[in-house]
């Protein structure tokens, strides 16, 4: 860290840091989420500030939740922001769709972090959107000093206004470490505010509210606040006489403008961080001096369509140039090759239809990922960790089952349950979406279906699709898988940690929870009694109702955070090579990825083996032992 | 632009890539030169590839076009061939000679590639390669911990045409591992191999 003077540092951070600076010296009060990644470092950080007891933070039970507590706050008067990935929002919007015709009394901001090329999420849906059909304002930064910059005009505008600010961000933004000044924030920042009653708040006559809405994004539009984050930026500001205009979003602007150099362009871009609403007259001004738009969009091709629009209306001539005519792809993350073939149909001549000629041929779907010359090289596949507890759940699954069974997962590591060597898992769709497709494989098939969800996905959206099953009694079997974290998103903790992991908070008993819910057999299992636990769930499965079986381990990254791990000593699991009947069910039934088969033998890699126990169960012959102590 | 150093670290998940970019960064930062990059994980903490790109001179976009690597680091043999072959890079290439069969290759593929012909390929499309023995290196010191990340930082450190220092480089190893004491010094001694085998390297 250097310091430039007393009260501004220069700091190198990754950008979901960048937005816990910007709403520190926002002063903001209340912060909520739910873990998704890749926002996760926004609120891994800011929970560590909140045990500190900087500012109110808290992993609420899912994204609708942390979005009303937020919004109640910013009602009461304080600054507040909810943090979630592009999905969780889907979650969220109920609340937010109404939530946009009261507007806030305090300043709040939805940070919503898109995550193009699925790297962790089950679609790749564009939030851009949502400023149209929600009627708030989007703001989307390129770099991390934008970041923190945009969060104070977002605040100044949402307390000036009173509406909800959108930030949008990309696992482009959100993960990218650079250089920024900042101020640093020494004192605690309060969450006290008091709501007023106001009868605007209560009437049934909604639609008068809706043009509340309007009205605000209209002010949004007229504000130079506002409206200067779209810049027209001239190439190393050399002085413009193009024709060419290329036009793209705050989130991939750095990448364009690299390559705007890189292929030695020097085309004039503008780059539109306030994406939502757009200033019509202003956008006209800034086009006029053009002939030729060339529209580069991650995503969607909205801001393509939005300019068509004023385009058309103002009956303006600019030929526009966008996704399919630039063939720039729909989907994905952008990186710099995807954008290879747009650049140089940018480069050609924008009057020769020849110029606009596809080049890229269209591909069959799931064909091969990487490039083959003398060697294939095989995909990496994440996987479930070495000694994963989940293995053991699935193992059971597995031999408890028949092949012909359905078997919808869920959103969390287990959904890796699919990837083979382990294969447990037909359907996967969203959140909570396992029990909720498996009551409609039960009603049209005649075969066991098995829902599988984990812990911090049942509390956040399974229980209604599980109150359903009771309800109309469906013969299903849902098996819990219980490590008492959100894994996936690097282990933060669910509403069933324990004191052991989130001290502050509450633990709820799970089994309590089901039967609660009215589940007639209900059993809770450690994962590696596994024998004994595929007796139990054939039970459940025989039972003529909903059924619940709970399977308790304890995830790996728990064990490395809480040294356990460490407890092992010199602990080695490996298999007897003299015992080993070479069946292959440790390799090919159960799969840690520490099994191989090496030589014709199965091994055990002693450089990934973290000396779990779960394989010594699988092995029918116990050829799998321990050597030495703990 | 025209100084700007492309500079890609490849891996899988757990073998430290994004540490090792962190460490570059913050060196590169306490020298007050600009420096940004980036990670692609998701789902990679699960034993996937990982990548970062990173640049030197630019503080906005650590995206390149891949053919323009100026260096690439490779944590693993297969990850730092897919990355060859997919840039399209002839880079300068320093990598540790980790080889890693991973189990779903037996379901996957008739032929998983050996480690000789992975080898003879990196060797055709590199510009210099330096290649580490992180697996004597790692037997050598324990199981559980793998400094080979931090080793390569320290021959890194040696690089003359990198402009890292390599006295900062290793206060900054110093501070990243601060709150572990023991993995502090496994990794103050991992960085100083390193730096002592590129000098070797480089006689
Ligand atoms: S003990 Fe068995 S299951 Fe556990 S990590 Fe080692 S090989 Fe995998
Ligand atoms: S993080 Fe935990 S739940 Fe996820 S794969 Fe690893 S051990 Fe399993």
């Amino acid at each position: 860290m250097l310091e430039l003077d007393h009260n501004i540092k220069k700091k190198l951070i990754i950008g979901n840091h960048a937005v816990v600076q910007g709403l520190l010296q926002a002063k903001v009060g209340v912060t909520s989420a739910y873990p998704g990644t890749p926002s996760t470092e926004i609120q891994t950080e800011l929970y560590k500030l909140s045990k500190k007891g900087k500012l109110y933070f808290e992993f609420s039970v899912n994204e609708k939740v942390a979005f009303e507590i937020a919004a109640a706050s910013a009602m009461s008067g304080v600054r507040s922001a909810v943090i979630m990935k592009h999905v969780g929002l889907n979650v969220a919007s109920d609340a937010m769709m109404a939530m946009a015709y009261f507007g806030v009394l305090g300043g709040m901001l939805l940070v919503v972090v898109d995550d193009p090329g699925c790297l962790s999420s089950q679609n790749e849906q564009d939030s851009r959107f949502w400023g149209r059909f929600a009627h708030l304002p989007v703001f989307e930064p390129s770099t991390n000093q934008e970041i923190i910059d945009m969060i104070q005009v977002a605040f100044e505008l949402s307390e000036k206004y009173n509406q909800i600010c959108i930030l949008r961000l990309t696992n482009f933004t959100a993960l990218n470490t650079s250089e920024v000044e900042y101020v640093p924030i020494e004192e605690n920042l309060p969450h006290n505010g008091e709501f007023i009653r106001d009868i605007n708040y209560q009437i049934p006559a909604r639609y008068i509210l809706h043009k509340n809405a309007h009205n605000k994004l209209l002010q949004f539009i007229d504000d130079e606040r506002f409206t200067s984050l779209n810049p027209l930026i001239a190439s190393n500001g050399k002085p413009q006489s193009s024709e060419k205009l290329i036009i793209t979003h705050g989130a991939i602007y750095p990448v364009v403008a690299y390559l705007n150099d890189y292929y030695e362009l020097n085309l004039p871009i503008l780059k539109i961080s306030a994406i939502h609403p757009l200033n019509e007259d202003l956008i006209q001004e800034m086009i006029k001096p053009f002939k030729y738009l060339y529209f580069i969009e991650e995503l969607e091709p909205y801001l393509e369509r939005e300019f068509l629009a004023i385009i058309g209306k103002n009956h303006l001539e600019q030929k526009v140039f966008g996704k399919k005519e630039l063939e720039v792809p729909q989907e994905n993350r952008i990186v710099a090759e995807a954008l290879a073939i747009p650049f140089e149909h940018i480069k050609g001549d924008p009057t020769n239809s020849e110029t606009f000629i596809p080049k890229i041929k269209p591909s069959l779907p799931f064909a091969p990922i990487l490039t083959q010359k003398e060697l294939v090289i095989p995909r990496t596949l994440p996987r479930l960790c070495d000694g994963c507890p989940h293995r053991g759940a699935f193992y059971v699954i597995k031999k408890a089952t028949n092949y012909d069974d359905i078997i919808p997962s869920d959103i969390g590591c287990y959904a890796l349950g699919q990837v083979p060597p382990v294969q447990v898992g037909d359907f996967w769709l969203c959140m909570g979406g396992g029990i909720g497709t498996a009551l409609g494989f039960s009603i049209t098939n005649d075969k066991p279906v098995i829902a599988v969800i984990g812990d911090g996905t049942f509390f956040h959206a399974g229980i209604p699709p599980l109150l359903d099953a009771v309800m109309h009694n469906r013969k299903i079997t849902v098996a819990i898988l219980d490590n008492y974290l959100t894994s996936m998103t690097g282990g933060q903790p669910t509403a069933g940690s324990p004191e052991r992991i989130a001290p502050e908070q509450t633990q709820i008993d799970i089994e309590k929870l089901v039967k609660g819910c009215g589940v007639q057999w209900v059993k809770r299992v450690p994962v590696e009694n596994i024998k004994e636990n595929i007796k139990i769930f054939k039970e459940a499965l025989a039972f003529d109702g909903p059924s619940v079986v709970i399977f308790t381990g304890i995830c790996v990254i728990d064990l490395f955070r809480s040294q356990k791990i460490f407890e092992q000593g010199n602990k080695k699991v490996y298999i007897d090579q003299d015992k080993c009947t070479k069946c292959g069910t440790c390799l090919y039934d159960f799969s840690c990825p520490s099994i191989l088969k090496y030589d014709g033998n199965f091994v055990i890699n002693q450089n990934s083996c973290i000396a779990c126990d779960l394989c010594i169960n699988v092995c029918p012959v116990n050829a799998i032992l321990i050597k030495g102590e703990k | 632009m025209k100084n700007r150093i492309n500079i890609a670290i490849v891996g899988l998940g757990g073998q430290g890539v994004i540490t090792l970019a962190n460490l570059i960064a913050a060196t590169y930062h306490s020298l007050e030169k600009q420096v940004c990059f980036n990670e692609i994980h998701g789902l990679s903490q699960r034993g996937g590839s990982v990548q970062s790109l990173l640049a030197v001179n630019d503080n906005d976009c650590p995206v390149f076009a891949l053919e323009d690597t100026d260096y690439l680091i490779g944590m693993e043999k297969l990850e730092t061939l897919r990355y060859l072959y997919t840039s399209k890079s002839h880079p300068i290439v320093i990598m540790g000679n980790r080889y890693e069969i991973r189990n779903t290759v037996y379901f996957d593929l008739e032929h998983f590639p050996e480690e000789k012909d992975i080898d003879a390929e990196i060797r055709k499309l590199v510009k210099k390669l330096y290649l580490f023995n992180s697996v004597d290196y790692e037997k050598k010191i324990s199981f559980r911990i793998k400094p080979t990340n931090i080793a390569i930082f320290g021959a890194l450190s040696e690089f003359t045409e990198l402009g890292l220092d390599p006295k900062i480089a290793k206060k900054n190893v110093r501070k990243h591992f601060a709150k572990n004491p023991i993995a502090q010094s496994f990794n103050l001694t991992a960085f100083k191999e390193g730096k002592s085998w590129l000098k070797e390297m480089n006689l």
